[in-house]
């Protein structure tokens, strides 16, 4: 850990106003493709997720507004039924494998948390730096079912059809298994790195929400992503080796493949949700300046929502044959979930009352995100009654259900987060107007495009059909003008953060006026993160940061509690807690 | 949620304000640089390992849930395919892994206590015993790859027995029934199935005509596990009565209108009482892939002790069917002497279908599929160890490990006892269940 002082190096000024003084930022400390693909900083490699992950999102993106063109007149508009399975299926996969289960953990976590906690680096970086290409290998394996002939099982993959269709499923679950191992290891140094390397002083109960979040779905990773490794792993010997297990013909149980795929897709719900609430908690306390309301009752709720989110997993299969006594105490357990999710609900909006609001982007995604995860929480108790669910299982309700909360929810915090912190990782401001339209444009897209299949879900459209009875045409018609609002909206704020790497405005150490230590950071941070050791305050205390210039926030007078120490700075990764 | 600030410790403070010379200020180059001491990497590592562990249990846990899960609906297929296994080598198995996790402890306190040699020692000791442990298990694995016995539609014993002579005691059918199965492959009149037909020869156009010309069978009972050392009584007598056929298995029976009743009593005979011995084309695809054989019915409920039955084959009735081997091609059936003295040494699928009564139960193959995929993916845990061990090796003769800096040998010995505790559920589960 980089502690000399200042003078023992001559300043090295590259024209960041706030950027580090003694030393390079990690941005520049080291140049070339090789400092990058075989760098251990965790900054340069949740940098290279977050390309990924962006790719992925166009990909995925592309693929969905295929199908939705395809859903825009009965019958076929521009695709075959094949391809179409094969579009939803990889809209799917890719969605849901490389963008919105990484999105918020494995690029803005790897980015942001050791810098929450005052930390040099994750636990361990080299481990980090395999996940990585783990995640890279996942991806090119998954994409690359592609030009094999795509892929056409859905993303659940549900056997016996997995084990029939003709399309490259071993190459695709291939790729799922590395995507797993990825998560796992990622899990794995987020929960030694929040163990290990808080600093002195940061107790449990003085952790950002968003480190609580990120613990919470840690645990997730690490206990549930094994068992779909070892699920895609039977799978794939039993594509090829015919070992019987999912196969009916040979005595093997399919029902069995769809109880172990959903024993990690639940939890995998909520590694999607969880990081996004955390994220939320930061953003909603920063833009109104106010702590957040029933702290440890946030934090809780993630953990016991990480608990209950391993046994619910039978809600998926209500019409799969599972026994009457299976469906009641799995729907009974569904409900349980709405109390932790209802607590943060509540606890957010409490936080919002009487708050000092400024509606920056992060802000509006955040107030989006309020009101989509609202209906998407709410649809969802609808699912888990057992006599709704019979009518509404794999309709388009359950589609637009599960939009609220993995893409209404979910992608639009990462969204949020990615404007929230893109100050702080990249040293540069994104145009705010681009911004502020874009979250408007992704939240009204977002609604036309799901607000109009909940409807037609509730009167009878099944999910994954290629052709429809015309009555449901208007709504189809509606959602794929909505897919395009929302494409396009994405898009644009894509290519505007992308492009503000070069034409933004530079950043200040604390553009938001947020608490938390990686605002005490240059921006962006030098490669151990902080150049003298951060200073801890009063988690979520808003008093003494004042507003210097445009989106430059400074503490006037440092809240120094606890004076008889003597000390008030910490050396990062001081302490084993 | 004030903030409570407190000074570092004291004990720690002198690892501080060592600069930029990261690592060097420590006790073992291996030290990294984010961490701040020697202790707060082991900590970190130790974490690490434990929730890695947590990983692999969960891991597994899907393959004990299906194990669990098969043997609860189906406890007869492991009563039965338990004894396919060799518990001598299963349990001196057990004993090279036990032994090889207390090496590998053995090795982490010679680590700590800078016994270079005695590191030295303990990790070859260690993955000599790794490397036994595959050695035994390979030499398992090929002999049931011999015998047939394996997962899913590999699971075919019969099909090893094909050009020699088989023991036919109950063969694969209990009570009252016998089938006989035999290779067309060959194009010879030997024991085993039928190969390359994949449809119910019961269906017509895949039937085979056949005719058992004569067939002697034996009630007599040899010996625990031995056969009888001579046939008390023989029938023998030519079989040409054919068994009533039983719908196909979801195949409603056809509804009799008055038209086709009409027909069906002018075209063929009324049904009538089965008489017995009868025989009929068998399809038993869980004892023979994709086999046909005979099935004979005695209609009583005697033992039989040996059987041997010839028949002849003749080409199915309807136009060949393209995949019918059946086709344009007479076959005898003849199946030899009674086995009383078996003239080879028997395989492990004989030996057991004379020890136990009966055919394996169906879908006997699900048990060597759980068992396939549990012990294989032990085995490549086993092997990933003998790779970190071979590591931890190279580096303890390069000097590397110190008691500064002993984690990886710690952390290697914990993943070692996790393997060794998973084989130790997993030799009860498989060889010892009865």
């Amino acid at each position: 850990m980089a502690t000399q002082p200042a003078t023992a190096q001559a300043k090295v000024d590259y024209g960041y106003p706030d950027g580090p003084t003694s030393e390079l930022d990690y941005l520049h400390a080291e140049k070339g493709l090789r400092s990058w693909l075989l760098t251990l900083d965790h900054k340069r490699i949740g940098l290279m997720y977050l390309f990924g992950i962006l790719g992925s999102l166009i990909v995925g993106g592309a693929f969905a507004l295929l199908v939705r063109t395809e859903l825009w007149a009965p019958g076929k508009t521009i695709v075959s039924q094949d391809t179409y399975n094969q579009f939803f299926t990889l809209h799917g996969a890719v969605m849901v494998f490389l963008v919105i289960i990484p999105g918020i953990p494995a690029a803005l976590g790897n980015i942001i948390l050791p810098i929450q906690l005052g930390a040099p680096d994750v636990a361990f970086p080299r481990l980090n730096l395999s996940s990585f290409y783990l995640w890279s290998a996942g991806a090119l394996l998954l994409v690359g079912a592609i030009p094999f002939g795509g892929l056409d099982t859905g993303w659940t993959l549900y056997t016996p059809y997995s084990l029939e269709t003709k399309t490259p499923v071993l190459i695709a679950v291939s790729g799922v298994f590395l995507l797993g191992f990825s998560s796992i290891f990622t899990g794995l140094n987020m929960l030694v790195t929040i163990h290990k390397f808080r600093p002195q002083g940061m107790g449990w109960f003085q952790l950002p929400l968003n480190v609580w979040a990120i613990y919470a779905t840690a645990i997730m990773q690490v206990l549930a992503t094994p068992v779909l490794g070892i699920t895609v792993l039977l799978l794939a010997v039993e594509r090829f080796a015919h070992i019987g297990i999912f196969d009916p013909t040979l005595g093997g149980d399919p029902v069995l493949f769809q109880h172990f795929f959903w024993f990690y897709s639940h939890p995998a719900v909520y590694i999607m949700i969880i990081p996004a609430m955390g994220v939320i908690s930061e953003m909603i306390s920063t833009f109104s300046r106010k702590p957040v309301f029933g702290y440890r009752f946030v934090a809780y709720s993630s953990v016991s929502l990480a608990l209950l989110s391993f046994l619910v997993w039978g809600h998926h299969m209500f019409v799969s044959g599972q026994s009457r006594l299976a469906n009641m105490v799995f729907s009974a357990l569904t409900f349980t979930v709405g109390i932790p999710s209802a607590i943060k609900v509540f606890n957010w909006v409490s936080t919002l009352y009487k708050g000092d609001i400024r509606l920056k982007t992060p802000m509006l995604y955040t107030l989006s995100f309020l009101l989509l995860f609202t209906i998407g929480g709410l649809t969802g108790l609808f699912l888990g009654i057992l006599a709704v669910d019979v009518h509404l299982h794999d309709t388009y309700f359950v589609v637009a259900h599960f939009h609220y909360v993995m893409m209404g929810s979910t992608l639009v915090a990462f969204l949020g987060a990615l404007h929230y912190w893109w100050p702080k990782f990249t040293g540069r401001m994104y145009s705010e107007s681009v911004g502020r339209a874009c979250a408007i444009g992704v939240f009204f897209g977002f609604n036309l495009t799901f607000l109009p299949q909940f409807v037609m879900g509730a009167r009878g459209m099944p999910r994954r059909y290629w052709d429809y009875d015309p009555q449901y045409q208007i709504y189809h018609q509606l959602s794929t003008i909505g897919a395009f609002v929302l494409g396009v909206a994405i898009l644009i704020t894509v290519i505007s953060l992308v492009s503000s790497f070069w034409t933004g405005k530079k950043a200040f150490r604390n553009p938001w006026g947020a608490s938390s230590l990686e605002w005490q950071a240059p921006s962006p941070p030098p490669t151990f993160n902080f150049e003298k050791p951060p200073v801890l305050h009063e988690l979520y205390n808003y008093d003494d940061l004042v507003e210097i210039g445009e989106d430059r926030w400074e503490r006037q007078a440092p809240t120094e509690v606890d004076p008889a120490s003597g000390s008030s700075t910490v050396t990062p990764g001081d302490a084993h807690q | 949620m004030s903030d409570q600030l407190h000074p570092p410790h004291d004990d720690r403070g002198a690892e501080h304000g060592h600069g930029d010379d990261h690592g060097h200020g420590h006790a073992s180059p291996f030290i990294q640089h984010h961490y701040d001491d020697a202790k707060h990497q082991f900590d970190a590592g130790k974490l690490g390992i434990w929730l890695f562990l947590a990983q692999e249990v969960l891991f597994f846990s899907a393959l004990f849930v299906a194990y669990i899960l098969y043997r609860y609906h189906h406890p007869e297929i492991y009563s039965y395919a338990h004894k396919y296994l060799d518990v001598k080598f299963g349990a001196i198995n057990t004993a090279v892994l036990i032994f090889s996790s207390l090496t590998a402890a053995w090795a982490v306190r010679c680590a700590q206590l800078n016994q270079r040699r005695g590191l030295i020692l303990c990790l070859a000791a260690t993955i000599v015993c790794a490397c036994t442990f595959l050695g035994i298990k390979y030499v398992e694995y090929s002999h049931k790859v011999h015998e047939h016995i394996l997962f899913g539609r590999y699971f075919d014993p019969c099909v090893s027995s094909g050009g020699r002579e088989l023991l036919t005691k109950g063969n694969n059918c209990a009570g009252t029934k016998s089938t006989v199965v035999w290779d067309a492959g060959s194009q010879a009149a030997t024991y085993g199935c039928y190969t390359d037909i994949d449809q119910d020869p019961r269906k017509p156009g895949v039937q085979a005509s056949c005719q058992v010309t004569e067939y002697a069978v034996s009630e007599a009972k040899g010996a625990e596990g031995k056969p009888a050392a001579k046939p008390t009584e023989t029938l023998k007598a030519a079989i040409t009565e054919r068994c009533v056929e039983e719908p196909l298995p979801g195949e409603e029976p056809e509804p009799v209108t008055g038209h086709e009743a009409g027909h069906k009593q002018a075209g063929e005979a009324a049904p009538h009482a089965q008489k017995f011995p009868c025989w009929r084309p068998a399809f038993q695809p869980a004892v023979c892939k994709k086999g046909v054989g005979i099935l004979v019915e005695y209609g009583d409920h005697a033992e039989r002790e040996d059987i041997r039955i010839k028949a002849e084959c003749k080409a199915a009735p309807k136009a060949p069917d393209p995949g019918d081997l059946l086709a344009d091609r007479q076959q005898q059936l003849a199946l030899g002497k009674p086995a009383i003295q078996p003239r080879h040494e028997l395989t492990v699928h004989e030996a057991h279908e004379l020890e136990a009564a009966g055919a394996p139960p169906e879908h006997t193959n699900m048990f060597f599929t759980i068992y396939f995929a549990m012990t294989g993916l032990h085995g490549i845990h086993v092997l990933f160890g003998i790779g970190v061990f071979t590591w931890l090796l190279i580096r303890a003769i390069k000097g590397q490990f110190t008691p500064d800096y002993f984690g990886p040998v710690d952390f290697a010995a914990l993943y070692w006892h996790i393997v060794d505790l998973i084989w130790i559920f997993l030799f009860p589960l498989l060889y010892l269940i009865h």
